[in-house]
């Protein structure tokens, strides 16, 4: 054999090794988590959020169907703790106690045409409050990301959509009955027992459990959703007047492509165009392959992407807003949110790609840029504030590490809050500097719950 | 209505005929027999188990559920309590019980007599 062919053989061999070393890297860092036991030795069966990054085995379940039934179940053990869908990212829900499901108290209660108010048990999830809201001719100004989401989970957490002007899911309560710790039914608006509806509204689950919430809805619209590739650089100096010229407006940043996912909505009466199959999976793994493919190179990996997306056309749909806003995402996921002051997102939007683009060559999953309005709860992100949320994501079975080390300090240097239910590392102390109502929430909370029925470790550190 | 589409599968499970894909509306006209197992899947399974983006096998496609099934009901109870892929834990079902969700994986596994 020549030296030369020797070399080249060697050569090669190398680089077989070399891409197989790192495909075994890229395995072991992105492998499935062992499973926990599903009973504890006390036969407690596991439950566990939806991205799976939190646990509890709770020694009792109740599912209430009735507020009647709610109020009894408020005298189990302790901590009693609701839950929603198990969307939160935090430990908001974990409890030794009681896990108190709302599924049973869902629909539609009451609704005043003229109004267009409606009244709807406080379990209902938001994929199905949609069409129940379209069969009397109503929808809700707006609505999330993820549309498996009860109601009252995302009021306790402060969920929101985006639009310029358009308030998040709490911003349109105008009324609510809460089960106290003691077991009291408590009904509360802007004038009835106001410090209640003020704190309440956005609640973490902490001052009670809610049964019903009447919302201040709009008549049923159709609208016009359009999905369009851009570059980075130009999304972000258009962001403020994009955001203003449309209904909805976000994008989601594609780290290491120089490329965004720019979402529109748009009131309209063109014909019904209804939505196609499912892009996201799709595009998410093929982002996830990029990353396999070139970790180590990004200029290559840059190409490759703006290779592979040169010619995609937008995607557009046209129907009721329920069935366009909100999405399936049926790839799990862990997520960082904050909310910012609204001059400064794009500045620290390009400071945090940067730095995920020089320090963090993992990372995959978009980068998502949204707008939300102000509103007056008094745990609300958005309170008195106009807000830019930015949030990071990473794949369900990989490291989030990086959300705190490279993303968060930027967050939090202007000022923002976390979004309730995702990651943060905020304590009761940091966020009472944030909250210009805190103390009084937490007072309104002391005096609903002075035993703690309500609190476990997590909200005993943020409620502090 | 729902009876009539059942009976298809239930036929083809006895006469050992190669089973047949289901849309999502011959999966979304499918529930489970029992009043309150019905309850529990309209309330946590079916908002998944009935949209074909969601990627979760659906509700009644023996074409799906087949070769999980062959993975025996154990370890279908065990990926359902502990979450696996796109499947969280419990299948955002918090009451469920473990007997509840052997029965619903029956039922979506096409098991099971439908409604």
């Amino acid at each position: 054999m020549s030296t030369r062919r020797k070399v080249l053989l060697g050569g090669a061999g190398a680089l077989a090794l070399g891409a197989g070393g790192l495909a075994g890297r890229r395995w072991y860092l992105s492998r499935e988590a062992e499973p926990l036991p599903t009973t504890d030795a006390g036969g407690r069966v596991l439950w566990s959020n939806w991205a799976g990054n939190e646990h509890s085995y709770p020694a009792k379940r109740a599912a209430p169907a009735s507020e009647a039934e709610l109020v009894a179940a408020m005298a189990g053990p302790r901590p009693i703790r609701p839950v929603g869908s198990g969307h939160s990212f935090t430990a908001l829900v974990p409890t030794e106690g009681t896990l108190l499901s709302l599924d049973r108290l869902s629909g539609l209660v009451s609704h005043d045409t003229a109004a267009k108010t409606a009244t709807v048990r406080a379990g209902t999830k938001l994929s199905a409050l949609g069409p129940a809201l379209a069969a009397i001719g109503q929808e809700m100004p707006n609505l999330p990301d993820i549309n498996k989401q009860t109601l009252a989970g995302g009021l306790a957490t402060g969920t929101h959509g985006t639009g310029k002007g358009v308030k998040a899911l709490h911003g349109e309560v105008t009324a609510m009955r809460l089960v106290l710790p003691s077991g009291e039914v408590a009904e509360c608006n802007r004038d009835t027992r106001p410090e209640l509806f003020h704190a309440a509204r956005v609640g973490l689950g902490a001052f009670g459990v809610i049964s019903e919430v009447t919302l201040q809805n709009q008549p049923l619209t159709r609208v016009k959703k359009v999905v369009t590739l851009v570059d980075t650089d130009q999304v972000l100096a258009d962001w403020p007047a994009l955001a203003e010229r449309h209904r909805n407006a976000e994008f989601l940043v594609l780290p290491f492509t120089g490329k965004s996912v720019l979402i529109t909505h748009d009131t309209t009466d063109e014909p019904v165009r209804p939505r196609g199959a499912d892009q996201d999976v799709e595009t998410l793994m093929a982002l996830k392959q990029l990353r396999d493919l070139f970790e180590f190179t990004p200029e290559l990996r840059r190409r490759a992407a703006q290779a592979a997306m040169a010619d995609i056309p937008p995607e557009v749909a046209v129907d009721e807003g329920w069935k366009l806003l909100s999405n399936e995402r049926p790839v799990r996921f862990k997520e960082m949110e904050y909310h910012v002051p609204i001059a400064e997102q794009v500045g620290s939007l390009k400071e945090i790609i940067a730095r995920i683009e020089r320090d963090a060559k993992g990372v995959f999953f978009p980068i998502e840029a949204r707008i939300i309005a102000a509103d007056d709860a008094w745990l609300s992100p958005f309170y008195q504030r106009e807000c830019g949320s930015i949030a990071v994501h990473a794949w369900y079975r990989e490291d989030h590490q990086w959300m705190f080390d490279l993303a968060e300090p930027v967050l939090r240097e202007i000022g923002g809050r976390p979004h309730w239910g995702k990651l943060h590392s905020l304590s009761g102390q940091e966020l009472r500097a944030l909250y210009p109502m805190f103390g009084e929430a937490l007072a309104v909370q002391r005096s609903v719950d002075p035993q703690g029925a309500m609190m476990n470790p997590f909200l005993r550190k943020l409620l502090a | 209505m729902r009876l009539l589409l059942a009976l298809p599968l239930l036929v083809l499970a006895s006469c050992g005929e190669a089973p047949k894909p289901l849309t999502e509306e011959q999966s979304a006209a499918l529930k489970p027999a029992d009043a309150r197992l019905a309850a529990l899947y309209e309330g946590s399974c079916k908002s998944c188990h009935t949209v074909a983006d969601s990627l979760a096998p659906l509700a009644g496609d023996r074409t799906r559920w087949d070769p999980r099934w062959d993975q025996g009901e154990d370890a279908l109870l065990a990926a359902t309590i502990q979450g696996k892929g796109g499947m969280p834990a419990g299948g955002q079902c918090f009451e469920c019980t473990p007997d509840d969700y052997k029965a619903l994986i029956r039922f979506m596994a096409g098991r099971e007599e439908a409604k």
